[in-house]
């Protein structure tokens, strides 16, 4: 245990320190969930590329710095301490980005690596169905082989930056009749694609952040197939233990939000209860407790671990703890809680960030099923009907 | 930068669980319990472990540990349920007494016949301790009146606050571990209750309490160890996570077993008692909520991404 930075990491921060106070934009971008803000981001990602932080832990050929999980924990502090905005890449780079580097081949990580830490290919997922939400492995899109291609046909929901982005991931029925976990497949999609048709789905916040997929005969090349046809589960769930696991919701982001509710409540202090001042106190030590997770877990994956059903531990604790902070957040306003914009027009961010908040323990495997993933395969629980 | 256990570290603490385990199983706690409490060949056999000495320093012919590897112990004398006083002496009042120059009774607590009664006032009673006896929930805890010149030494405090911690999240595992096995084997409605996700989410969500107060306790003691400025504010915080982990651990438990819960006979009780006593020993929520109070929205602490370790 060493919780001193070394030298090299002082200066790594220094680095990164320096490049965001020159870059990051002054004025909030408009929201991520909406057209023009999407476009707003999808220009951060470039200038963030422009100066080579795009994605800092993949190898320099790839469009990376070759940077350790430690490092990569130091660029998010400093990026979210630099109030930087999200990342409009987001299921490209830290979900299946990773997955790429661990299936796919030489030809693969070249196409679809490096546009994507150059911010050139936003990603949207497509994971779900209309009957296949929690049970993902009910899904019945199908991809058929007709010769070096798949024709897809079916439909895919809840398809998060599907309405804005250039091209998706997601699993795909490859064997017809098969059942379950069986004969899927994952496949990369060009989302301009003749035959697929995109409808927007207005979120809690009225802006199109998500979209329904339609599927008429779309023709994707082979080549786009990642892994082999039928291993599409297993690298499905290595997808979802990066985005549970470490990479999707690093501390800085937290850590940032708590330390301006405890601003918050010092300009509401007289507004204010004692619940709601050890609630304050609470968003520390949740944060706290989540960075030092992250620490350790990175330790341990650079020490040669792996990370398990651990994943599913740190989705809940993130995806509850945001919740709860932002309600505070609202709490603390008072009656300008509801307002959506400041009398100066400035956005209400706490506002947008209880609304984002509540889809946390929903996305990425709601956290009931990751209850029973930590008790089934944590505690060893049997599943159930059991005998 | 590496927030990591090392192999040595959890290697000398897999030592200590291991003998635990063989020779301080629930059956021990009910032959104490039975008698009075304490038992000198347990005593001598941590001893021949050389776990007195963990602490003291080398020129004072100890292993001259950090309080790290200590609190990892502390962990797994929470897992046993340990009645005998080893961490009190071993681990709060050796390092107390050394960082106050009191070198004289190391010896003696090295050759493990002395123990050391500490008495502070956040307390107001002492733990095997000679003064007029107190009745803890605990059965197997022997309080005594703390005496009237009881010191309020803050360094002595945190110590005591940082074992309990340690302590506490051993004690947690342990229900953790009893009402998973309870649940694997008790049936109703012709299935194990685990299999039940009512019965599942109980015990998962107390799981991430838990899982998430360990390296909190880790870090606090770490922080005690380099000897920084904020020490006490993560002392605190390891205090708070680790007493809330286990209060819900232990609520969880004993909603799994059921009625058999509720009874003397099943063997949680011990860890359970043992739990809500540590939980207000050492200060209590409300001191500890407020020092780490004083650091977060009094201002004495650096908060934000760029100071995780502040």
């Amino acid at each position: 245990m060493d919780l001193n930075y070394t030298p090299e990491q002082q200066a790594f921060r220094a680095e990164i320190r320096e490049w965001l106070a020159d870059n990051v934009p002054e004025k909030p971008l408009l929201t991520l969930e909406g057209e023009e803000g999407f476009h707003q981001h999808v220009e951060w990602e470039r200038k963030l590329a422009s100066g080579n932080w795009g994605m800092v832990t993949w190898p320099k050929q790839y469009g990376g710095r070759g940077l350790d999980l430690i490092q990569w924990l130091i660029f998010e502090e400093e990026y979210w301490a630099a109030g930087a905005p999200l990342r409009a890449n987001q299921n490209g780079i830290f979900l299946l980005g990773p997955t790429v580097m661990e299936y796919g081949t030489d030809e693969q990580k070249a196409r679809f690596l490096t546009p994507m830490a150059n911010g050139e290919v936003m990603w949207a997922q497509a994971w779900s169905e209309p009957d296949a939400g929690s049970d993902m492995a009910a899904i019945t899109t199908k991809a058929v082989r007709d010769g070096d291609h798949y024709v897809i046909t079916g439909q895919k929901t809840w398809s998060s930056r599907a309405s804005f982005a250039d091209w998706g991931f997601g699993l795909f029925r490859t064997e017809e009749g098969s059942k379950r976990h069986k004969g899927l497949s994952f496949i990369l999609f060009d989302l301009n694609s003749p035959g697929i048709t995109r409808r927007p789905i207005r979120q809690l916040h009225g802006e199109p952040g998500f979209a329904e997929l339609f599927f008429d005969e779309v023709r994707v090349p082979a080549e786009n197939m990642l892994a082999g046809q039928g291993e599409g589960w297993n690298v499905a769930m290595a997808t979802a233990g990066f985005e549970r696991g470490l990479m999707l919701r690093s501390p800085g982001r937290f850590q940032a939000t708590a330390k301006r509710l405890a601003d918050l409540y010092r300009a509401n202090e007289e507004n204010t209860s004692p619940a709601t001042r050890e609630a304050v106190t609470q968003a520390w030590m949740g944060t706290q407790a989540y960075a030092y997770n992250t620490y350790s877990v990175a330790a341990k994956i650079l020490a040669g671990g792996k990370i398990g059903a651990e994943a599913s531990l740190n989705k809940i604790f993130w995806s509850e703890l945001d919740r709860s902070m932002n309600r505070s957040a609202m709490q603390l306003m008072g009656a300008a809680a509801e307002l959506a914009k400041f009398a100066d027009g400035s956005v209400n961010q706490w506002l947008d960030g209880y609304i984002f908040s509540l889809s946390g323990p929903i996305y990425a495997g709601s956290n009931e099923i990751q209850r029973n993933i930590i008790a089934e395969r944590f505690l060893g629980l049997p599943r159930q009907g059991a005998g | 930068m590496e927030f990591l256990l090392s192999d040595d570290q959890l290697t000398l603490a897999e030592g200590v669980k291991d003998y635990l385990a063989g020779t301080h199983g629930p059956e021990v706690l009910r032959r104490l319990d039975e008698g009075s409490n304490r038992d000198p060949t347990i005593w001598q056999g941590l001893v021949e472990m050389g776990l007195p000495a963990l602490l003291v320093p080398e020129d004072q012919d100890g292993l001259g540990l950090k309080l790290l590897d200590a609190a990892l112990i502390a962990a797994e004398c929470g897992r046993s349920c340990l009645a005998e006083p080893l961490v009190d002496t071993a681990f709060v009042a050796v390092p107390w007494l050394t960082a106050k120059g009191d070198i004289a009774d190391l010896a003696p607590i090295v050759s493990g016949e002395k123990i050391v009664p500490l008495a502070h006032k956040i307390n107001g009673w002492v733990a095997d301790g000679d003064g007029a006896s107190l009745q803890s929930v605990d059965p197997l805890r022997n309080l005594t009146v703390a005496p009237a010149d009881a010191t309020d030494d803050p360094h002595l405090l945190n110590l005591g606050a940082l074992m309990s911690a340690a302590q506490l999240v051993g004690i947690a595992d342990a229900m953790l571990e009893q009402a998973v096995e309870y649940a694997k084997v008790r049936k109703q409605f012709g299935q194990p209750i685990g299999a039940f996700q009512a019965v599942k989410h109980h015990l998962a969500t107390a799981t991430v309490a838990l899982e998430f107060a360990k390296p909190v306790v880790w870090r606090a003691a770490q922080a005690m160890d380099d000897g920084i400025d904020s020490a006490p504010v993560h002392v605190s915080h390891a205090k708070l996570a680790a007493g809330d982990a286990a209060l819900q651990m232990a609520e969880t438990a004993i909603q799994v077993h059921g009625a058999m819960g509720y009874t003397y006979e099943v063997d949680l009780h011990f860890w359970m008692k043992r739990s809500w006593a540590l939980i207000g020993a050492w200060g209590n929520r409300a001191f500890h909520m407020k020092r780490v109070d004083g650091g977060v929205i009094g201002g004495s602490l650096d908060i934000g991404p760029a100071h995780t370790f502040a």
